[in-house]
Parts: C-alpha cells; sequence; structure tokens
C-alpha cells in the first residue's frame, strides 16, 4: 500500500505523520516505541481505511515541545491536528500510551471521535496489579516484556545502536516520561471519566500481556459503556506489532460494522 | 591558601557475598533488609566520631552531602548530620555538598534548614546545591525531565529567601508560595557562600562560573577534572572576571599510609568496593530520561568514557580518580593536581567503602599531620 510522509506545523509544533488508504479516516496512535515508520499493521489497515499515523511531540520526527507537561497537552495537541488536517470526526485506535491518549481524547472531544479501538491502553491503575516499569529496565529487557515471542523484538530494535540512535531512544523516553513518570503511565483522573465515552469502543488485548497484565482489559471493558473485548490468543503486550494480521482484521470488522 | 576538607559518604558497608552476581546495583532495588538498624547506630556515631576528629586534626571544614536509599552513602538528610556536627564542632567550616533541589518538594525548607545552621553554627557553613544522581529520581519518584527546571527555580527562591526582606510573593512553574519568609535568616552575609559540587554538564559550570559559585569536581579523573575546571575558568572569562583558586575545588578518594606498596595493598579492596559494589550503577540508573540534556548525551557518547565502576583498582589510580600513597607521594600527586588545576578548594574523602575505622583513622591522621603542611608550603 503506497504511503507518505509529511510535517504538519501544529501551534508551532512540527509533527511528523504518515498517511496511507482510502476510506474513512483512521487515526492511529503509537505505542511508547515505534514511531515514525510505517509497519504491516498500518498497511492493513489502509487497505479499509485512509490512516493517519502521526508520531507524537518528541517522538519520532515530531519536534519536542517544551510545552508538553501532561496527557492534556498532547490530546489538546492533537485535536488542533485533526483541526489542521480539516478532518471533522475520525475512527480512532491506539496502542498502549497512545491507546491512553486515544482515551483521553474521545472523553474530551467526544465529537470528533466516531469509533474508538484500545489496545493494551494504559492510563488507568488498578490497585494490586502490578506493571511493569520500563523506567526502571534497560530497552533490550523492556522489549522483550512487550512480546509474548521473544524472536519479534527484533522489528523495533536497531541493528546497531549509533549516537544518534542512542539520542533518538533518549529523546523519545524524556517525551515519555514528561507523560507518564509519576504517575506511572495513568492519569488518577482517567478511571472515573471512562465512563464519558461515547464512542463505540473496542478493547483488544494480548491473552499474554506481561506489562499490562490482561486485567486492565477487563477493567476498560467495564468501565466504558458498551464496549467489547477482544482477547488474542498468543500474544503480548503490542499487538499490532505481533499479531499484525489478526490485529488489523479484527480491527477492521469493528470499524466497518459502524462505517458500512 | 588551599582549604582542607574531610568529607564523608557514610557507606553501609556490609553488602552481602553474593552482591557481585546477584545485584544489578546498590541503588533503588537493592532491598533495605540488609539495613541493620543496630549496626546503623554504631556507623553513624563512628562516622561522626571520625569528623569530629578532623576538625581537632586541623581540617578547615567537614563535608556531608545527600544520598537516598542506597549502600553507597547513608546520609539522606545532610542538613541533619550538619545539625549533629555544628554542636560538637566550634572552628571547621561545614559543607553541605550539597542539598539536592530539585528531590525536595518545598525549596524553603532548604533554605529555613540552611540559615537555622548557619545562625547556630555562627556563620560556618557552606551551602552546596546539586540535583541529585539519576537513581534518586527513580528512588523519589521525582520527575526527572523537570530536574534542570526545579534545580534552577529552587536555587532563586533559597537565594531570595535568604536575601530579600519577606514577606514576598514568588510564583514559579514548580514552587509557588505567595508569603516567602523565612525565620532564621542566615547570619552569613549576604548569604551562606553557594557551592556547586558536579561531575559537570557545561550548562551546570557555566551557570556555576556566570553566579561566581566555587565548583567542586567529584570523583572525576584527572583528565576529565581538568577539562570541566578548564571549561569553569574560559566560563567565568566570558562573564569578565579571572575565577580565583577559591573557586575551584577538587574532591577525591584519598589514603594516605606509611609508604606506597602499603597504602596500595591497604586501599585496594576498598577503592573496590567504593567503585564495584557503591557506584554499581547501570546507565539506565544513572541518566533517566531528561536528566541530562541531548547535548551532554551526545559529548557523553562521543568520550567513549568508561565508567569509573568498570576500571581496575590500577586504571582507577592512573586515571587519578583516586590518590593513594606514601605522605610524600600523595603531597606530590595533591602539589602536581594543584598546579594543573589551580584549586583553593581540596576535599578529601577518607573513609572509602568498606574500609574499616582503624586505617580510616590512620590515613586521616597521617594526612593531616604530613600531607596538609607539605601541600601548604609548596603552595606559598
Amino acid at each position: 500500500m503506497a504511503y507518505r510522509s509529511e510535517f504538519v506545523s501544529v501551534g508551532g509544533t512540527r509533527t511528523h505523520l504518515i498517511r496511507g488508504g482510502r476510506g474513512k479516516p483512521l487515526l492511529v496512535l503509537h505505542p511508547e516505541f515505534g514511531a515514525g515508520r510505517w509497519f504491516p499493521y498500518h498497511d492493513s489497515l489502509a487497505a479499509r481505511f485512509h490512516v493517519v499515523a502521526p508520531d507524537h511531540p518528541g517522538f519520532g520526527r515530531s519536534s519536542r515541545s517544551e510545552w508538553l507537561r501532561d496527557i492534556d497537552d498532547i490530546v489538546f495537541h492533537y485535536v488542533e491536528l485533526l483541526d489542521e488536517l480539516k478532518l471533522e470526526r475520525v475512527l480512532v485506535a491506539g496502542t498502549s500510551v497512545g491507546g491512553w491518549i486515544a482515551a483521553e481524547l474521545a472523553i474530551a472531544r467526544p465529537d470528533r471521535v466516531e469509533r474508538l479501538v484500545l489496545t493494551g491502553a494504559a492510563g488507568i491503575k488498578i490497585d494490586g496489579v502490578e506493571r511493569f516499569d520500563l523506567f526502571l529496565h534497560p530497552i533490550e529487557e523492556t522489549l522483550l516484556h512487550l512480546f509474548h515471542d521473544p524472536a519479534r523484538i527484533g522489528a523495533l530494535l536497531p541493528a546497531s545502536p549509533t549516537q544518534e540512535t542512542i539520542v533518538q531512544a533518549y529523546r523519545e523516553a524524556g517525551s515519555l516520561a514528561r507523560l507518564a513518570w509519576n504517575p506511572y503511565l495513568y492519569n488518577p483522573k482517567l478511571d472515573f471519566r471512562l465512563r464519558r465515552i461515547r464512542a463505540p469502543t473496542l478493547v483488544v488485548w494480548g491473552e499474554n500481556d506481561r506489562f499490562l497484565p490482561v486485567d486492565y482489559a477487563h477493567a476498560f471493558v467495564a468501565r466504558i459503556p458498551g464496549a467489547t473485548l477482544q482477547l488474542i490468543r498468543d500474544c503480548g503486550h503490542l499487538v499490532p506489532f505481533e499479531k499484525s494480521s489478526e490485529f488489523a482484521q479484527r480491527v477492521s470488522e469493528f470499524l466497518e460494522n459502524e462505517a458500512s | 591558601m588551599i582549604e582542607f576538607f574531610y568529607f564523608h559518604l557514610m557507606p553501609w558497608p556490609d553488602l552481602p557475598d553474593e552482591f557481585d552476581r546477584r545485584h544489578p546495583s546498590s541503588w533503588v532495588t537493592l532491598s533495605n533488609r540488609i539495613y541493620d538498624p543496630d549496626r546503623g547506630h554504631a556507623l553513624y556515631n563512628e562516622y561522626l566520631d571520625e569528623m569530629e576528629l578532623a576538625e581537632q586534626l586541623g581540617f578547615d571544614g567537614l563535608g556531608v552531602n545527600e544520598h537516598h536509599q542506597n549502600a553507597y552513602g547513608t546520609m539522606p538528610s545532610p542538613n541533619l548530620m550538619a545539625a549533629a556536627l555544628v554542636r560538637r564542632t566550634t572552628r571547621a567550616k561545614i559543607a553541605i555538598l550539597g542539598n539536592a533541589l530539585p528531590l525536595r518538594d518545598h525549596p524553603l525548607r532548604v533554605a529555613e534548614e540552611v540559615a537555622m545552621l548557619d545562625v547556630m553554627s555562627g556563620g560556618r557553613i557552606i551551602s552546596g546545591f546539586v540535583r541529585g544522581i539519576g537513581c534518586e529520581y527513580l528512588s523519589l519518584g521525582i520527575n526527572p525531565t523537570d530536574s534542570r527546571e526545579r534545580f534552577y527555580e529552587a536555587h532563586d527562591l533559597i537565594l531570595r529567601a535568604w536575601t530579600e526582606e519577606g514577606p514576598f510573593c514568588f510564583e514559579g512553574a514548580h514552587y509557588r508560595v505567595r508569603y516567602a519568609n523565612i525565620w532564621p535568616r542566615p547570619l552569613q552575609k549576604p548569604h551562606p557562600p553557594v557551592w556547586l559540587p558536579s561531575q559537570g554538564s557545561t550548562e551546570t559550570i557555566q551557570w556555576a562560573a556566570q553566579r561566581r559559585y566555587p565548583f567542586v569536581s567529584v570523583f572525576t579523573s584527572a583528565a576529565q577534572t581538568k577539562r570541566l575546571v578548564d571549561e569553569y575558568k574560559a566560563a567565568a572569562e566570558v562573564a569578565g572576571y579571572v575565577a580565583p583558586p577559591a573557586q575551584i575545588g577538587c574532591a577525591l578518594p584519598i589514603y594516605v599510609a606509611e609508604n606506597d606498596r602499603r597504602a596500595r595493598t591497604e586501599a585496594r579492596p576498598h577503592i573496590e568496593w567504593l567503585f564495584h559494589r557503591g557506584l554499581k550503577i547501570p546507565a539506565h540508573f544513572l541518566l533517566p530520561p531528561g536528566y541530562i540534556t541531548e547535548a551532554s548525551l551526545r559529548k557523553f557518547i562521543g568520550t567513549g568514557l568508561k565508567h569509573p565502576s568498570e576500571l581496575t583498582f590500577e586504571e582507577l589510580e592512573a586515571g587519578g580518580y583516586i590518590v593513594v600513597g606514601s605522605p610524600r607521594t600523595v603531597s606530590d600527586r595533591l602539589s602536581e593536581i594543584r598546579s594543573n588545576l589551580g584549586f583553593g578548594i581540596f576535599i578529601v574523602a577518607g573513609r572509602i567503602g568498606d574500609m574499616p575505622r582503624e586505617k580510616a583513622l590512620k590515613s586521616m591522621e597521617l594526612f593531616a599531620r604530613e600531607v596538609i603542611p607539605r601541600v601548604r608550603n609548596r603552595a606559598t
């Protein structure tokens, strides 16, 4: 599938995005890793939708922004991006931290989010369920925890780290830390607000998630009105990377249900 | 003139036998299960006794510092240790090296405590400010991406609290207080000297030089120290003055014994403890996200330097991370460093790692009796 890379200025912040495919616009929000690249799952989704995959501020090729302090800032950034792109109403699919942003966006601007897919979404905390702390571990170890099949981590690791890939990874970790250092990967207010989501919602989770255990999937489903759950077998946290065709198929089915 | 300080980390020496094999670090994740408060009671008192003795032996000052949740240094509140020393000493300056400003939730607490110490001690306090090391942002849950901003902002608030008549209003990005008005005010005028102990990012060095805050390199190699001090001197020149020796300091682990061979034999296991165990810190603990700037990270990668925890005793000695030897050898080495750097502040880390008390006392006495006078005489 053909795709193209472009830059958009969002309130002065140079924002990189990749677009591909035709159909209803689908905003795809990336997880902690893999920003700025078009992966097979993007390609599969682009067979049925117009995929718009921006890099979060300070990730991939989007510039780092001093205004980025917490999750609200990034939510308003994406509202502004939708304005810039003249996308009045979109389908939204986000993974991990991208899922957190997607949920917040659906709450802040229900008028802009037609359907919502949360995959391994961060953003809430359940007492007594341990989450893997990616700030406490070297990246190789974190990646091992993100996949069920360790052979898959290659997709996200640079073959041979250079000074620039190290600096880039450090910049992205810094941008993530702005959002997620403390509280760690959640917004204490989100849990209660999830009930305000109006968009039909699909929650997708890897059954073998060792980063945010599957209890989180059930928590999202319990709190979001009418949400449905799709568990993926033999799969870790990063479902779109580990089971990309199954992921794309489930997500497309759900999104087209409304689109048709 | 040179001022000599006796500096203590107050380490927790009793690491389990399997530490080297089983624990990635003596910071953050090493369980405090191994901390024994009864032994801690004995150690704190030994350590404080040593510092009191250092004053009697003729050191100009005593140095304490702040570290959290680790075996390297069990002094989470340097101000408490300074307070213990204030009442048991009469002459020595007490250098807090330093309060880790961004780790505190309220900078006025630092302003107040240091002012209290200054008043109690009759103006003997030196107030170092640091950011705290990367690990401490994990241990205390402070966002490392805010570190620099919090440091500068806390500094500005503290300096105003010390020098301006209150109440005044301070509204920053991280700290806000509408009626800052500390009691007591510090005794020294305009305020207790502010020092900047650091391993030296460019930004920090320039900031210190612009404010004429003494820069103290801490446990860096001879080559690094030289580079940092040169950077500081250059920044001072840009700011329109020549940095005097009183603004340049150097802190190193030192061990003195009767002769070189004996000094090396006696110091080796404790130096190894300090660097291989106390400073066993993986990169992702040392440099949490945003803790250093991208420019500093590039510089750090570019130098290709090994972390000192990866160096052998011989490499540490050859690199000038430590000074070990007879009184003559140590004096010669310090005089040499002095002529290279032009420092006026020298800080001795004497009780190194798991060094037993007897060795530490012997080394301290030899240093005070035989090294200090030699270096002083040559310095004049």
